[in-house]
């Protein structure tokens, strides 16, 4: 058995480094907010002489452009399963050490790879373009591996004799051990691993807690370790804590540019497809904004999605500065190959369904639709507009009756007519919608007025005339 | 020949007779004798200009053209800032397949000149027609060659109200009602000399929009003809 642990001491900040791309900026610690201590710094931070667990007063001493941003454990958490996702596409077997750290089981993919290190070299290039500060090291067991990473091992070996030596060396400092029984070890002249695992399990249970004991006996690979490991998510989701806070919607087009590349990755190894986002925007003073942008066909080019979410950016009114954004996919579907004829010369880039969408995207959904037929002979309601998916389906399950001669234009409502017109044509009585609330007692024409426009008019049962369209 | 004459020629800046053969992709309107006046029919691509009244058959004029376009091919038809409701159940009846039609309905004017570009440059849409009563010479210019890149035809529909600026599009017509059809006078067409105006008579295919007097031998059930005020 041969594990790996990785150990990830700055990930918050890591995270925040990243979004700044080599630009520089003021020293960054972040802060406990508990114990208002510094947990994590930058190198810009170290450089003026702040360590770690150094009160904030003495830091902001020290430096003067000193940023501080507060530990969120979250944040943490979601750059752990990013890795996490990451490393699945060379390792299959990943659990989560909370909260810094990931374990590997690698004796498994030493088949696949070959040797050690070039199977570690295959990691090393995955981890390379996330930008991570992080120790590692190989253990027999997965307890061995966490204490070594943790003390900054770095080393990777497969010899078991000189991963029993050097964890054998650990001061018991180093170890999980509780420290109420690190003194009883202590005081009894036990000082490091070695001189514990000499004692046998059954002495020691006599006069230390269980807890001791199942920590050396996993820690030795004696016992057994239960490990629950990672599956990879179905649906995307990645929340970003912006290194800066914005207020002007253009400047979102980058952060959200990088969590797009992210998302075409995902969906890329998948082989899927998406058909809506949705962005939150969490703003300083007032409520998150929520958005939902569609794409009718299913896209998962980040090139794609930046166009439409730059349009929807546009129209977007921010009532305070945005400090972090979250995106999710909606539903995710199989991608299937375009069956586009090779041949035949097609001009122009979109499909039918990506104009659909980037124009419902600038217009609202609501501007964009298609003509339909209801089967009904009230003309009003025979005609109307659906949106492009809902027209389909109205247009497709019925055949209705058509009408002869039937103007271009609607007015919708008819309006009482007031100009001078000569009949030519007519009538044609619709007496209907007695079932329902609106009826209609109609006599129609088509007329034409001095001007050579053609209406189409009606007679109520009252003797009033209405112009209800106009032959175009 | 002549250099300065050649360096002209090569700028594209001088008007040769024999480049009107390049106009011979045309589509038949429909109507014959708009057919013989465009030597062909309107336009495969680019943007038309109709000066016409709501209401007097200018759409009539263009639907035939727009349905055999419609049924050579699986493009859409986009209608772009109609000034009232469109009745689908005219355009059901005419033939047109309502799933490849879409409506538009632009907040500004500004939004309906971007619609209409991006319809043409997408190459999913072989016709738009556009309801704009102004624009400006560029952006008839972004729409010609949006409509060239995506191979669609935009007809542009509008009342002038004063006498016009010429706008660089392929094709121009003024349209007046007439009781038996349309007056017709071209006054533009790309790579073609202007024709006298002349007469579409549109009694074939609407006998009922027709307001000449009927032959003596049809016999009118009494009260056919109603005035009102």
């Amino acid at each position: 058995m041969l594990w790996l642990y990785l150990h990830f001491p700055n990930l918050q900040l890591d995270a925040l480094l990243s979004q700044a791309q080599g630009e520089e900026i003021a020293p960054l610690v972040i802060l406990d907010q508990h114990s208002h201590n510094i947990v994590q710094l930058s190198a810009k931070a170290a450089a003026t002489g702040i360590t770690l667990n150094m009160g904030l007063g003495t830091a902001a001493a020290l430096a003067q452009d000193l940023q501080v941003v507060p530990y969120v454990p979250r944040i943490t958490e979601d750059k752990l399963h990013e890795i996490a996702e990451v490393l699945y596409l060379s390792t299959s077997d990943i659990s989560f050490f909370a909260p810094q750290g990931l374990l590997l089981r690698i004796h498994n993919m030493l088949r696949l790879y070959g040797d050690l290190s070039s199977y570690w070299q295959v990691l090393k290039n995955q981890l390379a373009p996330l930008k991570l500060t992080y120790h590692y090291a190989t253990g027999h067991s997965p307890l061995a591996a966490n204490i070594l990473a943790k003390k900054g091992w770095n080393t990777i070996s497969d010899d078991l004799e000189l991963l029993r030596r050097t964890i054998a060396q650990c001061q018991l400092s180093e170890t999980d051990i509780a420290p109420k029984t690190q003194q009883q070890l202590m005081r009894v002249g036990v000082r490091n691993v070695q001189d514990l695992l000499r004692i046998s399990f059954a002495d020691m249970a006599k006069r230390f807690d269980i807890s001791l004991v199942n920590y050396l006996g996993r820690l030795s690979g004696e016992f057994k370790h239960p490990i629950e490991f990672y599956h990879p998510p179905e649906v995307f989701k990645r929340y970003m804590e912006l290194l800066f806070d914005v207020d002007n919607s253009q400047f979102l087009q980058g952060p959200l540019g990088h969590v797009l590349k992210v998302l075409e990755q995902f969906l890329k190894l998948r082989d899927r497809l998406t058909q809506s986002l949705i962005i939150q925007f969490y703003q300083r003073d007032h409520e998150h904004i929520e958005w939902t942008v569609g794409s009718q066909q299913g896209e998962y080019l980040a090139s794609r999605w930046h166009a439409l979410i730059a349009i929807k950016l546009e129209q977007l009114k921010l009532d305070s500065a945005v400090y972090a954004i979250s995106l999710t996919t909606g539903k995710t579907q199989i991608r299937s190959p375009d069956k586009g004829d090779l041949f035949s010369a097609k001009k122009g880039s979109l499909s039918r369904l990506q104009l659909v969408s980037l124009l419902q995207a600038k217009l609202g959904e609501q501007a964009v639709v298609s003509p339909a037929i209801n089967n009904d002979f009230r003309p009003e309601h025979a005609a109307s507009y659906h949106s492009p998916a809902v027209a389909k389906e109205l247009n497709h399950d019925m055949s209705p009756m058509l009408q002869a001669m039937r103007p271009s234009f609607l007015l919708s409502p008819p309006q009482p007519l007031r100009e001078k017109v000569t009949v030519l044509y007519g009538p044609e009585r619709l007496n209907t919608g007695w079932w329902d609330s609106r009826p209609v007692i109609r006599d129609y024409y088509i007329a034409h007025n001095e001007q050579g426009q053609w209406y189409w008019v009606f007679k109520g049962p009252d003797g009033d005339w209405h112009l209800h369209g106009v032959f175009s | 020949m002549n250099p300065i004459l050649e360096h002209l020629k090569n700028k594209n800046l001088i008007w040769q007779a024999n480049h009107t053969s390049q106009m011979a992709c045309a589509n038949s309107t429909g109507f014959r004798e708009l057919d013989t006046h465009l030597q062909g029919g309107f336009p495969q691509s680019g943007v038309m200009d109709i000066d016409s009244p709501i209401g007097i058959g200018e759409l009539r004029l263009l639907l035939p053209d727009l349905l055999t376009r419609q049924q050579n091919g699986d493009r859409l038809l986009v209608f772009i800032a109609p000034p009232m409701h469109i009745n689908s159940e005219m355009l059901a009846e005419f033939g047109f397949e309502l799933q490849r039609v879409l409506v538009l309905q632009a907040a500004s004017s500004k939004q309906a000149l971007w619609c209409a570009e991006q319809c043409l440059a997408s190459g999913c849409c072989y016709g738009v027609v556009l309801w704009q009563q102004d624009i400006a010479v560029n952006q008839v210019k972004r729409l010609q060659l949006a409509a060239d890149k995506g191979d669609a035809l935009l007809t542009l529909l509008r009342q002038q109200k004063q006498v016009h600026m010429a706008l660089p599009v392929s094709l121009a017509l003024r349209l007046r009602a007439l009781p038996q059809g349309l007056h017709i006078e071209v006054t533009k067409r790309k790579g073609g000399w202007p024709s006298a105006a002349f007469t579409v008579n549109m009694g074939d295919s609407w006998p009922e929009l027709n307001s000449l007097p009927m032959a003596d031998n049809i016999l009118h059930f009494p009260a056919r003809h109603y005035q009102t005020a």
